[in-house]
This record gives C-alpha cells, sequence and structure tokens, in this order.
C-alpha cells in the first residue's frame, strides 16, 4: 500500500514541492503587487517625479542597467545548469553555472549595496520622504529576496557537489530555479518603473 | 389601451425625473481629475488584476503539465 501511494507521488507530473514554490511565488507576488500599487499612487500624484524636494538626485541607470545584465545572465546559467543535471551531462559542468549562477547574484548585491552607500551620502534617505521611501522599500525588498535565493543557492551547490542530484532526481535544482528565475524576472519591471517612471 | 400606455409613459418619467444624477449622488466624484486620484485608480485595477494574473498563471501552469504528461 505504501509502496503504491509512493509509485504514484514518484509518476506525479506536479512534485509537491514544485506546487509549493509557485504557491510561495503567487504569495510573492500579491507582496510586490501592493508595493507597486503604493508606488502608483505616489508617482501619479506628483506631478514632478522625482519630486522637487530631491530634484538634485540622479538615480544610477547606466550602472543598474549594466547590473541588469548581470542578474539575467545569472538566470540563464541557473536555468543552463537544471537542463544539464535534466540531460545527465557530467556534474562539472552543472557545479561550474550553479557556482556561477551564486557568483553572479552575489556581484548584483554587492552592486547595489555600493548604491545605496552613495545615494544614502548623497541624503536620498527613507526617512527623507516619499520618493526615498518607496525607492528602499521596493529595491530592498527584491534585493532581500536575491539574498534569500543566494543562500537557497549555496544550499543547493553544496548539495550538488556532494553528488545528490540525478537525471531522475533532482527536484531542490528545479524548485530553486523556479524561485531564482522569478526573481531576475521581477527585476527588470522594477527597475524600469523606479529608475525611469 | 392608449390610456394604460400614457400613464406608464408618465410613471417611468416621473421616476426618472425623480432620481437624481449619479455624479451628485458620489461625494469622491468631484475629485476625478485629481492625479492622487488618478494614481488611487490605476493602483487598484493593477491590485484587482493580480489575484486573477496569480490564480491563472498556477492554475494555468498545473493544467499544461498533467495535459502534457498524460499525452506523453
Amino acid at each position: 500500500m505504501v509502496q503504491r501511494e509512493m509509485e504514484i507521488a514518484e509518476n506525479r507530473p506536479f512534485s509537491n514541492a514544485k506546487l509549493g514554490v509557485i504557491i510561495l511565488l503567487g504569495a510573492e507576488t500579491m507582496l510586490f503587487a501592493g508595493l507597486i500599487g503604493a508606488f502608483l499612487v505616489y508617482r501619479m500624484g506628483n506631478a514632478t517625479w522625482p519630486p522637487l524636494s530631491h530634484a538634485d538626485i540622479q538615480l544610477p541607470r547606466l550602472v543598474t542597467g549594466i547590473n541588469t545584465g548581470y542578474l539575467i545572465i545569472s538566470g540563464i546559467t541557473m536555468y543552463l545548469s537544471l537542463r544539464m543535471i535534466q540531460i545527465d551531462l557530467p556534474k562539472l559542468f552543472s557545479n561550474v553555472l550553479l557556482i556561477l549562477t551564486g557568483t553572479l547574484g552575489l556581484v548584483f548585491l554587492i552592486i547595489q549595496g555600493s548604491e545605496w552607500v552613495q545615494l544614502i551620502g548623497k541624503g536620498l534617505t527613507l526617512q527623507s520622504g516619499v520618493y526615498g521611501a518607496t525607492f528602499y522599500v521596493l529595491i530592498g525588498c527584491h534585493a532581500v529576496h536575491v539574498f534569500g535565493a543566494v543562500i537557497w543557492l549555496t544550499i543547493v551547490i553544496g548539495m550538488s557537489l556532494a553528488g545528490r542530484f540525478t537525471s531522475d532526481n533532482h527536484t531542490a535544482v528545479e524548485t530553486c530555479t523556479i524561485y531564482w528565475i522569478y526573481v531576475v524576472a521581477l527585476w527588470p519591471i522594477l527597475y524600469f518603473l523606479v529608475y525611469f517612471a | 389601451m392608449i390610456r394604460k400606455i400614457v400613464l406608464s409613459l408618465l410613471i417611468a418619467a416621473l421616476i426618472i425625473a425623480s432620481i437624481p444624477l449619479s455624479l451628485e449622488a458620489c461625494p469622491a466624484c468631484k475629485n476625478l481629475d485629481d492625479p492622487i486620484a488618478r494614481g488611487f485608480n490605476w493602483s487598484v485595477l493593477f491590485m484587482m488584476a493580480m489575484p486573477f494574473a496569480v490564480f491563472g498563471v498556477i492554475g494555468g501552469s498545473v493544467f499544461y503539465t498533467y495535459r502534457r504528461a498524460y499525452k506523453e
């Protein structure tokens, strides 16, 4: 009986773990929808953006654009590493790609952090008004998600180096890839909304 | 018969004339052109669309995955 139930669970096309991650991402989408909604209220409520009180502050569009490129590349490398595990290529390739993905995620966070230090130095803080509050909450919330994804990926890299994944058993990589790609896909939306709106 | 029709039309005209204009009945409508009100409108519309998008994507992906698996 138990064996039969295990067979059914193994043959299920949509694993519980995968469904759980997708539902989590649904909740995350609602969170970001709320934050974007608040941003839209303030953005459309102000005729000039940035408001006149912050007219001298220029967000670093170019550097963030390059940073966006790093994050998109990390999404591609993450997907490729999953495909390599799925088609049973030598583990070296997938391990290298996973490590490269994590490194690109870290580079993204470091560049974001250095930008924040510069902006705080120019006087844009969380308490300095609506402009600073919406900027740091939206971008910071995404950065926290990237940080969480990097921690998750570090665990997956450890499991991969220990040889725990095969073409039949790789749910951990698959769920991590879904989360990573979600975080990567969300960023260009936030980037254009906050830096160019 | 004609008397009935005329009477019905008169009652209908009376009801229509007694209904106040919708704009006057709506306390928030006077600020519709206000930028902040427009921002709220777009924000509400955006957030109302999100649950449909989320459930649509989750339901769609589960449906698509199962259908593909059964075909194979």
